[in-house]
């Protein structure tokens, strides 16, 4: 099946161990909860094609592994990604006061220009909240991060989390902001055409041997 | 009808009366590095994986010599940080096995207490969230031993896999692109042109001993050879896994790019059937022909 689109962007899914990440990209997906899942070792992937401002943008996501012992692996997922899903559990003081290093570590890793969205998520279990909207929202506006409160469980603003930071990474490329053609941008045009001309390499033709083993 | 029966099963008998003669052996095959420990090949019968796994990595012996330890760390509690990680993890293990399924049952139960004793014993590395799948696959065959087995992976074979750098994760990826680059060249050429690194395909693989890519029997089977060769065995799954995926041209061409190539690698277990004779010989000859190069 040939997908056709006009933009890609590498997304990362980034934040502490148990907040959701891997649940908030499956109901992106899969448009449902997915109950029974395993933690995540290393990375996951995940893609989809979504419509933003009447253009097709396909959006290419990282699911990274949660656990601090794992950043010394996940680093080197970082690089080149456009948009990142930064999460943080309402239900987690910790989980939220982790965000700074997560913050740093996207900064520097993918790029200074990466267009983050901070997602709070479990926003269905309001009962045990340890994060206050307006604490959230206060941090994300000193950090220049958008801000939504999530639910991977209810489905409530997972889509509007991804469309969001999409549009903002597309305002930003008609803005003559971001640089598309910029190494490392974690945008690509979607014509195949165009991307084989721009990036030679691509175009040689693949290796047709059988592999010699 | 019976004999029927024995026909068919002879094989396996035979297997199994070897193997029963090696266990009563052990110390005597030990200490004379005989040989004879080879019958890994043909994979350790299922009946008698719970008595060798601990002989061969050396479990049972660290039992014997730490008599009490585990009892002790058991009663003890653990640090309350730990403790919660863990039990966050606890149902995320195997959640389709009946032994792990409920959250009071035995399963679940016996992977807190192993893994929560594993951060009394080992302070400095504590929890790492991929011993709990293979905690879970030591639960399943050798409950008593379990502890002394993760200890003696986590110590021995696999030392840095779980630390809190991961720095023999890290160095095993890297001697994964140079096992795959002398075993596999075109599938290696094709990871590399499209930038495909195996930290972002195998650090599952690696760090979890395979659990949640291989059907289960062959899984049993590659720890078989786990336990008796170390972590080189982990190197050639991993590289027959590749060319299971990538090896043939028209595989490669129907996965151009970086994503691409990461979804086929992704798909791996279905390249696997469950009791794949053939995945296990060709794991075997990988390895033989790896100590020749």
């Amino acid at each position: 099946m040939s997908e056709s689109y006009d933009f890609l962007f590498k997304f990362l899914v980034i934040g502490n161990a148990g907040t959701g990440k891997s649940c908030l990209l499956h109901q992106f997906i899969e448009k449902r909860f997915k109950d029974e899942s395993n933690h995540t070792i290393g990375v996951e992937f995940g893609s989809k094609i979504i419509s933003v401002v009447n253009k097709m943008v396909k959006l290419q996501i990282w699911d990274t592994a949660g656990q601090e012992r794992f950043r010394s692996v996940t680093r080197s997922y970082y690089r080149g990604a456009a948009g990142a899903l930064l999460v943080y559990d309402i239900t987690s003081r910790e989980t939220y006061n982790a965000l700074t290093t997560w913050l740093s570590d996207a900064r520097m890793l993918a790029s200074q220009n990466i267009v983050i969205i901070l997602c709070g998520n479990k926003k269905d279990l309001d009962a045990d909240r340890e994060v206050t909207f307006l604490e959230a929202s206060r941090f994300a506006q000193e950090n220049e991060l958008m801000f939504l409160e999530t639910s991977a469980l209810t489905g409530e603003n997972v889509e509007e989390a991804f469309v969001q930071c999409a549009r903002k990474i597309l305002n930003k490329i008609e803005s003559g902001e971001l640089d598309p053609e910029r190494m490392g941008s974690g945008i690509q045009y979607g014509d195949a055409a165009l991307r084989q001309l721009r990036s030679p390499r691509r175009a040689q033709p693949q290796g047709t041997q059988e592999c010699g083993c | 009808n019976e004999k029927l029966k024995e026909g068919f099963s002879s094989g396996s008998v035979q297997r199994e009366a070897k193997w029963i003669k090696i266990i009563d052996q052990w110390d005597r095959i030990l200490s004379k590095k005989s040989s004879k420990v080879r019958p890994c090949q043909k994979g350790i019968p299922a009946s008698l994986r719970a008595k060798c796994w601990p002989l061969l990595c050396g479990a049972a012996n660290r039992m014997k010599q730490h008599e009490n330890l585990y009892k002790t760390l058991d009663e003890q509690p653990a640090l309350q940080s730990w403790v919660d990680v863990i039990e966050r993890d606890l149902d995320r293990q195997f959640p389709f096995h009946e032994m792990f399924q409920s959250k009071d049952g035995h399963g679940q139960r016996g992977l807190f207490r192993v893994l929560k004793a594993y951060t009394q014993y080992q302070p400095d590395e504590g929890y790492c969230q991929a011993q709990g799948p293979v905690a879970a696959v030591l639960l399943m065959n050798m409950p008593a031993q379990a502890f002394w087995c993760l200890v003696q992976i986590s110590e021995q074979y696999l030392p840095g896999y779980y630390s809190p750098l991961l720095e023999g994760v890290l160095f095993d990826a890297a001697m994964l692109t140079w096992v795959l680059k002398k075993t596999c060249p075109a599938a290696h050429k094709h990871l590399q042109n499209h930038g495909v690194e195996p930290l972002m395909f195998a650090t599952d693989w690696l760090m979890c001993l395979f659990t949640r890519h291989l059907p289960f029997n062959t899984l049993l089977r590659v720890w078989d050879l786990f336990f008796c060769y170390g972590v080189r065995v982990l190197l050639q799954v991993a590289a027959v896994l590749v060319r299971r995926v990538l090896g043939r041209a028209e595989q490669r061409k129907q996965c151009q790019g970086q994503m691409e190539t990461l979804e086929k690698l992704r798909g791996v277990k279905e390249e696997v059937h469950d009791e794949d004779d053939e995945f296990i010989a060709e794991v075997r000859f990988r390895f033989l022909n790896l100590i020749g190069l």
